[in-house]
């Protein structure tokens, strides 16, 4: 309790005013209020609650490692690193906010008690002593900080208007932004009068009223993540693109409401819609239906209306089929997404249940499943084309003795350009003396299948090549493609053990020592997202291009890099509507005025030559590194001067 | 409406055919298999007309134990249960073996409609259709394209020579042999191949069939086609080279 003299008062006027005393009224007031709020709270929280719970359990969640559960926690919510590394000015405006609550909670504790005459901070104690004085004045520069940043985001949203926020104007966040700015000027005022002034309780039942009205506006509202989102990162699956497993025999993907795991439907209530998974997204960007924040919004607005329980089918009105077969797996959202949230399980979900019943009818799509079951391979050509090819290269046979299984891929087994840089890596190969051989019979790792949702030709693909694997002793692959990298380093783990894979690019960074150096042209390098944003390589390529030129970034580079449009099987889709996310792309490359786009992945190759054709009068000459690091390797060799020290 | 579709399971296309000791069959060891391409349709066409109609899809195939393979493909694809004829000596059989143990297979079926496809991948004779409908005493219509089921009969059109089409209208029971490619293949799902298990297969053994009398068709000798080399150099001025070659395509070859 508070009992300011008033020649302490006029003394040192700048302390935290709070009224001496409260009556008996204004505490049954006071206990009604907090009694009134917390219902309001409650009565909206527990349907949340109650939808998270009873929702299905995933299948393979499981708490260890925690260590790796703290450190997330610790950096992306409590530095709030993900939040100011990827927008940086809101970000810190944001992260003022949170800490400020932080700061606060002992605060507001102190508030309501102090309300029933329990106060536990004396704000009258001497300024070094560490909970009291101090802790008021420590609290009001925070307070400061989060007025002057809620007033900066509350411009943004409603002057600024970044489209990524929606179209729509959020009054509800304007409602919250005005309540946690009076909430923090209330609390300032109170610095600037004195105990005993009648203003001083004025001040406190509005800052105490700020806090009872902000309360019961959380479950309801985008806020609800200052609740879930720490949970929801700290239970976060962990891996990027995570698909679980399907369990028994009536599991096919998120049919139906039946099929929202536990962490989906927490993840759908954790969303704050701040758009950042939409505004690097490549289907949104290019005028599809598809928009990643929708996808989730559409998953919470089933769990509102219909539950986890529900029979009804999650594509259809709540989400369509449509937005969810537009997606590139590209992964910029779930790697975005500040609160934690995995959109590539729930998008390629959405897909398995629409696949493995049969409810996704498209003439590309059952060809590509058709050919994947009859010929093995994505492009449905006749398997003795990869035989000829093999033999017109001369590439060895895999047999057991080579170190490396060189694994081609569809691409590099049947497509023309896949196929040259084959050819390029193989000299690479031979250059370095690895010994390596192919194999003789190969077939698809089923990325398109396993991105599309099918997973019964998944599996078929996956356990014949694990065959081979073990029948053939493999144990290194190294391969010029990153989907048959990543398909192969985890997509197969779940039906048997699969030998140790590497990408090219990774490979020949291991030996660039050896590789020759020479001073070449401006290279644009692309990041290709099952190369980056998967399995974080961003070095290795460039290391290996830094050899033969000078390799510059295009705006979007590294984690934030915008995709091709051929990943997650819509390379084998035909025709997308709106522009064509490879020519945005291929114009993005082309405007850095490099000479040379490197290309680290078949795909992205395949695409990036119609589309700089389709984009360019002019267009830079498109390789993959292999083959800029073979053409290195030709030209020193030739003029022996310069090879000689390099080699 | 009932119908069954009869199968064949054939190797995969592209295999890697190699002759057997005895010259008279290919090797099966290593080899891998497939439901055949134009039964494919078949079973589409069946399916199509039971989504259209209502019924029920029965998969009739011949065949040793792999076949079960193809069989659960056809179930998990839609059709209601399937039999299958276990038999292990489909090549020492001639067209009319075959069609007999079919046709004992299914007798008691009481069938509206049978469809198989036009020929089979790996044979390509063309017939078993035909004859399972003589034996079974039933009109016959082949290499349709297109059919069309009202009450009692079914309209269908047939591919002819040159373009040409021919509309027949027919009564039923009667049975159809399929065109491959005439409509869009459904893919199968991991939810038929999980209904497919709890489908009925009624197996019905070859020796308890009646015995078919001694082929009248055997096969001599099965050969991979021998390549010959005949490339013809057309010389003269570009003109005379295209008018030659023109004339050799009308008159030699005959392909336009
Ligand atoms: S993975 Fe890429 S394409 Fe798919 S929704 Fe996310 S950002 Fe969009
Ligand atoms: S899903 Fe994540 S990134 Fe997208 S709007 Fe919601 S919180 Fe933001």
């Amino acid at each position: 309790m508070n009992t300011a003299t008033p020649a302490h008062a006029l003394a040192v006027t700048l302390h935290y005013a709070e009224p001496p005393s409260f009556s008996i009224w204004e505490m049954v007031l006071l206990a009604l209020l907090i009694v009134l709020s917390l219902v309001g709270f409650f009565a909206r929280f527990d349907r949340v609650l109650r939808n998270i719970f009873t929702a299905r359990k995933d299948p393979d969640f499981h708490i260890a490692p925690v260590g790796r559960r703290i450190w997330d926690f610790f950096w992306e919510v409590l530095c709030q690193a993900k939040v100011i590394k990827e927008r940086p000015l809101p970000g810190l405006a944001h992260a003022f906010v949170f800490w400020g609550f932080l700061a606060f909670a002992l605060v507001s504790l102190n508030h309501f008690a102090s309300g029933f005459g329990l106060g536990f901070l004396d704000s009258d104690g001497p300024i070094g002593s560490l909970i009291d004085g101090f802790y008021f004045w420590f609290a009001a520069v925070f307070a400061l900080l989060v007025a002057v940043s809620i007033a900066g985001l509350f411009v943004r949203r409603f002057f600024v208007r970044p489209i990524w926020l929606g179209k729509k104007v959020s009054y509800e966040s304007g409602v919250i932004a005005f309540l946690i700015f009076a909430l923090m000027v209330t609390y300032l005022a109170a610095f600037t009068i004195p105990s005993t002034s009648p203003m001083a309780r004025g001040l406190w039942w509005a800052h105490a009223l700020c806090i009872l009205i902000f309360l019961p506006l959380i479950p309801h509202t985008k806020h609800l993540h200052l609740v879930l989102s720490p949970i929801t990162i700290f239970l976060s699956r962990g891996e990027f693109s995570h698909i679980p497993p399907l369990e028994g025999d009536e599991d096919f993907g998120l049919v139906t409401g039946k099929d929202v795991t536990q962490l989906v439907a927490l993840q759908a209530y954790s969303c704050v819609e701040c758009g950042r998974c939409s505004e690097h997204c490549p289907a949104t960007n290019t005028g599809k239906v598809l928009n990643p924040k929708e996808i989730i919004l559409g998953v919470r607005g089933y769990l509102n209306d219909l539950g986890p329980r529900s029979e009804e089918p999650l594509l259809g009105k709540y989400n369509s089929q449509e937005a969810a077969f537009q997606c590139t797996t590209c992964g910029s959202c779930e790697y975005q997404c500040p609160v934690g949230i995995e959109h590539l399980p729930i998008i390629i979900g959405l897909r398995r249940g629409a696949v493995n019943t049969g409810a996704w009818e498209d003439d590309h799509g059952t060809k590509l499943f058709l050919a994947l079951e009859r010929n093995g391979n994505a492009l449905g050509m006749s398997a003795t084309e990869r035989d000829k090819f093999i033999k017109k290269q001369e590439l060895p046979i895999f047999d057991g003795s080579q170190e490396y299984c060189l694994w081609l891929g569809c691409m590099g087994a049947y497509d023309p350009q896949g196929r040259e840089i084959i050819a390029s890596f193989a000299k690479v190969m031979n250059y370095l003396g690895t010994s390596f051989g192919v194999l003789k019979k190969e077939k698809c790792t089923g990325d398109p299948v396993r991105r599309l949702g099918n997973d019964l030709v998944f599996q078929q693909l996956a356990e014949q090549n694990l065959e081979i694997m073990k029948q053939q002793k493999v144990t290194k692959i190294v391969t010029i493609c990153p989907h048959c990298v990543r398909t192969i380093a985890k997509d197969w783990k779940d039906y048997g053990a699969s030998p140790e894979v590497e990408h090219h690019s990774e490979f020949m960074a291991r030996y660039q020592d050896k590789l020759p150096k020479t001073n070449g042209p401006e290279i644009v390098y692309h990041d290709p997202c099952y190369l980056g944003r998967y399995r974080g390589s961003y070095d290795q390529p460039r290391e290996v291009l830094a050899r033969s030129g000078k390799v510059i970034d295009p705006p979007r580079a590294r984690e934030r890099s915008f995709c091709c449009g051929a990943g997650g099987g819509l390379a084998f889709l035909g025709e997308e509507s709106g522009e064509r996310i490879s020519h945005v792309r291929a114009k993005e490359l082309a405007a850095t005025g490099a000479s040379i786009v490197g290309a680290a992945c078949p795909f992205c190759n395949t695409m990036f030559r119609d589309a700089l054709a389709a984009t360019s009068d002019a267009p830079p000459q498109l390789l993959d590194i292999a083959q800029i690091t073979a053409q290195s390797i030709a030209n020193a060799t030739t003029t022996p001067s310069n090879g000689a020290q390099n080699a | 409406m009932k119908i069954i579709v009869a199968i064949k399971q054939v190797p995969v296309r592209d295999s890697n055919l190699r002759i057997d000791a005895s010259g008279h069959w290919i090797d099966e060891d290593d080899l891998s298999y497939e439901i055949n391409e134009p039964d494919a349709y078949a079973l589409e066409e069946a399916l199509q007309l039971k989504e259209k109609h209502g019924g029920e899809v029965v998969a009739l195939l011949a065949g040793p134990e792999r076949g079960s393979q193809t069989i659960r493909e056809a179930l998990a694809k839609g059709a209601d249960r399937a039999i299958h004829i276990e038999c292990d000596d489909l090549a020492s059989l001639d067209t009319l073996g075959i069609a007999n143990r079919l046709a004992a297979a299914i007798k008691d079926e009481k069938a509206d409609l049978i469809l198989t496809g036009l020929q089979s991948d790996d044979l390509g004779l063309g017939q078993t259709g035909v004859v399972l409908a003589e034996l079974l005493g039933i009109p016959h219509a082949t290499i349709i394209m297109q059919v069309e089921a009202a009450s009692g009969s079914i309209k269908v059109k047939r591919e002819l020579e040159d373009g040409w089409f021919q509309h027949v209208e027919m009564p039923l029971p009667a049975l159809l042999t399929i065109q491959s490619g005439i409509s869009k293949l459904r893919y199968a799902t991991l939810m038929g191949i999980k209904k497919a298990k709890t489908k009925e297969v009624r197996r019905v053994s070859a020796g308890d069939l009646p015995q078919a009398a001694a082929a009248t068709v055997t096969i001599e000798r099965v050969y991979l086609p021998e390549k010959k080399k005949e490339t013809q150099l057309i010389d003269g001025s570009p003109k005379e080279a295209a008018a030659k070659l023109v004339e050799k395509l009308k008159f030699e070859v005959r392909v336009i």
